[in-house]
């Protein structure tokens, strides 16, 4: 009985496997079609014989290296700054003592609520009367402010469940609030803070509406514009596409594969009542 | 267990602080370029401000925003030719590419005009579609540039009038198409058709002897909503007796509950009834639904003739031939077509370099239709090439279109250049439906009907 | 429960800086667009008419395609809270069942992390019509179902409910491991008091995993419905909205208001009512789980 019981179990969990990782499997098969097998071919079908020069030709004219850079440097910087930003607040939010607190939480959890899509214009007039359009600034600025509120909701919920004693003794050593954040708190919040790495990783990677508006120089762009090259006024060529997004995948799957062992870890850890 | 996780804490702390200094290494080494070059954007800056106190030595950037990124296209290589030959002949002058697909392009124009921050080159469709924009005050007029090196004359009789306003041009147009029926010869036969439908219910017989055969008769990609919306009026076309009906109806002669409109609905839901577009239409996109036909599974493909460089380059090449749609219930003319003038260049009216990006457009614009013809894509320019398209080694489809250009004896423009953005908007998304339930036709009326009352 | 008493300019030190830019970058344009919602623009020409509040008249009472939108809007949200049991569910078996339940659960992640563009192109192929090479009616068409085969994403009955399921099965990993940590981290020593007294297997969970697992539920519940309430790229890459807006949620309609008819005010207030409601149901939401927490705890 109970064998059945586990076998139906692994049954279930192997074929969830399966529909969670089909795509990528599917999207490799689909680098490699013509665009005659894409868009008339069955779901399954193998290419006839791999098509290669889809890669070469996303490689070259898709400007992969300048913009796979320009999404690193603007994502390591987004990542970096909301880290130690939105770790700094959910310090004082949820260890200090003060009656804002929990305003100060809301404020930031309002900004869950609010649609990128809305601040668009806005942020174009900001951003032409402060200079600093078609630039990397335009980008990391918004992308920041975006990720804050998921990374204070995570990290605030973590640290309160810190035990108290920890701090306590390091105040009475003598050690200032500073140094306990950077020496204490931060340390502890390793797991919360991968899972926040992760997940501002993955929403600004694939960033395109405020990439394609706020940059016009080909030197800034980043990585979703590639797939740009391929989609003329009038044809698409979907198997370059497939290789590019393929290439543009690869980095996304690299950091989530090794930050995932923490990221179970981080995702809630403060939020059980032990 | 808690001493165990302790130490696992004290571990990580030691691996993260390895990680953030290698992390803050690497920003700082990557940090280096960009910083440079926005440095390099407010020297630029600088340096325009003096350029526009009229040193003309100074080094000028203009951003030429386009809608031709895929570089296998012969826009594009046209384009970057163009651009680097001035480069090359104006060592002062540096032509910076913005190159977006439409829907892109069109977000970002419309973001970039709000807040008056519209590139020096821009891209703009004709008519209706562009009058925000002039009204705005957003774009330069064009006339002056356009008496320099004759470059009026280049461009074919009237087309420059979609691009005028108040007598004044604010746009130069990268082509002039009509609707055509492009049809694959071998699969016309594998049914059993002789000839070209020359009345709509011809191409009804056809279109069902076509869907026996298991050939999709008409290809569309109605994702897009304007491939539709550029079909059926050319139905109304025919069954208003000829142009003007929307014309009429902004002039208050006519509204959309006119019989020549519900006439076209009917005759635009036969078609759809007799099964003559794709399955699934309205999730497939232009693009895709074109390769419909261009793949050889469509037997037409209704649409402007901008396509016939594409066909020629795909695997139906040879096969295909043209012909415009046919009468409707007796009506219309088939000399009249749903003409298409093309997107056009327009210029920032705040523009840093106004002089200079003229030049440059007028350079770029001269030499145009030259290179469209070397490259053998000169079917449907806006503006007139010297030269034997046969000889030069134009397809017969080519050819043909050429001969149908020769019978436009007028037509309408697209319904989104004619009407204004909010009223379109309401029909392309009610003839949407059209693919997918039947509607009463006064039904249709009355919805294009209210949106033009509410928005007018 | 605050320990550390500090002066004013630390918290200031701490905050400030975040808050600021915060600050400038959401909450001056969001107030900006509250501006707009109260005006006639087109977004781009200097004509702007203050009408007071006739743009969220014309949006409750005037547009055809509002409510349907809310309605869609608001399925999208009720299907994506109605995962997040199953999700338990799984992370519950996971636990018991799996031994290295981590690698597990991170693979389920997966989809997660893919491009929205990746994510539709694949389900338009999965949903396409038999001739176009669709997954869905070429095994309706292997079991002889044909009566039941049709253009998924084309059908104003079923294109939603395609889109839902897209959304359910994206997100089925990213819900699947805040449960899973939920339940991982709930001290195994509990369990064990807890089998002395009799109480294992399901019964254990129960007493003893639901009522600790309700804050984490919560983190799930809240962080799916926003996130439902926002879904926009893959409705856009899959349909546009369409046919005829059936697929149109509240984001979408906005889009297309903004920047298709023009209408940047409209638009604004449509931006400004989703706010709103994201709001109204934040504070729902909050105050029902209190009460259980309340009960429970």
């Amino acid at each position: 009985m109970a064998s059945i019981k586990k076998g139906v179990v692994y049954l279930l969990l192997g074929i969830l496997v399966v529909t969670q990782v089909y795509p990528l499997l599917w999207l490799i098969l689909y680098s490699f079609k013509t665009n005659e097998e894409i868009l008339g071919g069955s779901f399954f079908a193998l290419p006839a014989s791999p098509r290669f020069a889809n890669y070469t030709e996303a490689y070259e004219q898709g400007n992969y290296l300048r913009y796979l850079f320009n999404s690193i440097f603007v994502t390591v910087i987004t990542m970096v700054v909301v880290i130690v930003l939105a770790s700094m607040v959910a310090y004082a939010i949820s260890r200090f003592r003060w009656k804002l607190a929990p305003a100060a939480l809301l404020v930031f959890m309002l900004g869950l609520m609010i649609p990128m899509q809305a601040t668009l214009l806005p942020l174009m007039v900001m951003f032409k009367n402060i200079g600093i359009l078609n630039t990397h600034w335009s980008l990391i600025l918004p992308y920041i402010a975006f990720q804050t509120p998921v990374a204070v909701f995570i990290l605030s919920g973590f640290m309160k469940g810190i035990p108290h004693e920890i701090e306590e003794s390091a105040f009475m050593d003598g050690a200032s609030v500073y140094r306990i954040f950077r020496s204490i708190i931060l340390p502890i919040s390793v797991p919360p803070i991968m899972t926040v790495c992760i997940l501002t990783f993955i929403n600004i990677w694939n960033e395109y509406i405020l990439a394609a508006t706020f940059i016009s120089s080909e030197r800034l762009k980043t990585l979703p514009f590639g797939v740009n090259s391929f989609v003329s006024q009038y044809t698409t060529n979907y198997g370059n596409i497939g290789a590019f997004l393929v290439m543009g995948a690869i980095p996304v799957i690299l950091i989530y594969f090794i930050l995932s062992e923490r990221i179970t870890k981080g995702m809630v850890a403060g939020a059980v009542k032990g | 267990m808690r001493r165990s996780e302790k130490k696992a804490l004290k571990k990580s702390a030691l691996l993260l602080t390895a990680g953030a200094l290698a992390v803050g290494l690497a920003a700082c080494g990557s940090g280096n370029e960009p910083a440079a070059n926005t440095g390099g954007a407010s020297n630029e800056a600088a340096a325009n401000t003096g350029a526009s106190g009229g040193d003309s030595g100074k080094k000028v950037t203009i951003t030429f925003q386009n809608i031709y990124p895929d570089e296998t296209s012969v826009t594009n290589k046209i384009m970057k030719e163009l651009v680097a030959d001035y480069e090359a002949a104006n060592p002062n002058i540096k032509i910076e590419l913005d190159s977006l697909n439409t829907d892109q392009q069109k977000l970002k124009l419309k973001t970039q005009a709000a807040s008056k921050e519209v590139p020096d080159i821009t891209i703009v469709n004709p008519a209706a579609q562009m009058k925000p924009f002039v009204d705005a005050g957003v774009l330069a007029p064009l006339n002056d540039m356009l008496d320099q090196n004759g470059l009026k004359d280049t461009f074919q009789k009237g087309l420059l009038d979609y691009y005028s306003f108040d007598g004044n041009v604010y746009a130069l147009p990268d082509g002039n198409n009509i609707e055509v029926v492009y049809y694959n010869k071998d699969l016309f036969a594998q049914a059993g058709i002789t000839d070209v439908p020359k009345t709509f219910d011809e191409m009804l017989e056809d279109v069902k002897a076509l869907k026996a055969k298991g050939i999709t008769p008409i290809a569309i990609g109605e994702k897009d909503t304007w491939t539709g919306s550029f079909l059926f009026m050319n139905i109304l076309l025919r069954t208003n007796g000829g142009p003007g009906f929307l014309q009429d109806v902004m002039d208050g002669k006519k509204d959309f509950n006119d019989p020549a409109f519900t006439e076209a609905v009917d005759a635009f839901q036969e078609l759809v009834q007799a099964g003559a577009f794709p399955e699934g239409a309205t999730s497939i996109d232009a693009n895709a639904g074109g390769n419909i036909f261009k793949t050889g599974k469509a037997a037409m493909f209704i649409i402007g003739s901008w396509e016939t460089g594409n066909i020629d380059a795909s695997s139906v090449a040879g096969k295909v031939g043209a012909f415009s749609f046919p009468t409707v219930n007796g009506k219309g003319d088939v000399n009249q077509f749903m003409l298409a003038p093309g997107s056009g260049f327009a210029i920032s009216a705040n523009s840093k370099h106004p002089q200079e990006t003229k030049d440059f457009l007028n350079y770029f614009m001269t030499n145009f239709p030259k290179k469209k013809f070397e490259l053998k894509d000169a079917v449907g320019l806006g503006q007139v090439v010297e030269g034997d398209f046969a000889a030069a080694g134009y397809s017969d489809l080519a050819v043909g279109i050429l001969d149908l250009f020769k019978s436009v004896s007028g037509g309408d423009l697209a319904f989104d250049n004619t009407m204004n953005p909010a009223v379109a908007q309401a029909h392309l998304s009610s003839i949407q439906n059209l693919f997918v339930q039947k509607v009463d036709s006064k039904q249709v009326a009355k919805e294009h009907q209210d949106a033009f009352a509410a928005n007018k | 429960m605050n320990v550390l008493k500090v002066r004013w300019w630390t918290i200031g030190i701490f905050v400030l800086p975040c808050l600021l830019l915060y600050m400038m970058m959401v909450f001056v344009p969001i107030v900006i667009s509250g501006y707009t919602s109260l005006v006639e623009w087109d977004g781009i020409g200097v004509n702007k008419t203050f009408v007071g509040l006739d743009n969220y008249v014309d949006i409750l009472f005037h547009d055809p395609h509002f409510w349907p939108a809310v309605r869609r809007t608001l399925m999208y949200a009720v299907f994506s809270m109605a995962e997040i049991p199953i999700c338990l569910l799984f992370a519950i078996l996971i636990n018991r069942y799996v031994k290295r339940g981590n690698r597990l659960v991170s693979i389920y992640f997966m989809p997660v992390i893919l491009s929205v563009v990746i994510i539709g192109q694949l389900w338009k192929t999965i949903y396409n019509p038999l001739d176009m090479g669709g997954m869905i009616n070429g095994i309706l068409n292997a079991l002889g179902m044909q009566g039941h085969m049709r253009a998924w994403l084309s059908s104003p009955q079923f294109a939603m409910y395609c889109l839902y399921f897209v959304s359910l099965w994206q997100y089925f990993g990213y819900h699947l491991i805040i449960q899973f940590t939920g339940v991982q981290n709930i001290p195994s020593d509990i369990y064990e008091a807890a089998k002395i007294d009799g109480a294992d297997g399901f019964k254990a969970d129960r007493y003893i995993t639901l009522p600790l697992i309700v804050p984490v539920f919560k983190i799930s519940i809240v962080l799916a419905f926003i996130g439902s309430l926002q879904a926009f790229d893959l409705i856009m890459v899959m349909t546009g909205g369409g046919p005829a807006h059936a697929t149109d949620v509240i984001s979408t309609l906005m889009y297309n208001n903004t920047f298709l008819t023009f209408k940047y005010g409209y638009g604004s207030a449509l931006a400004m009512t989703l706010v709103f409601i994201c709001l109204a149901f934040t504070f729902v939401i909050n105050g029902v789980f209190n009460r259980i927490e309340k009960k429970v705890g």
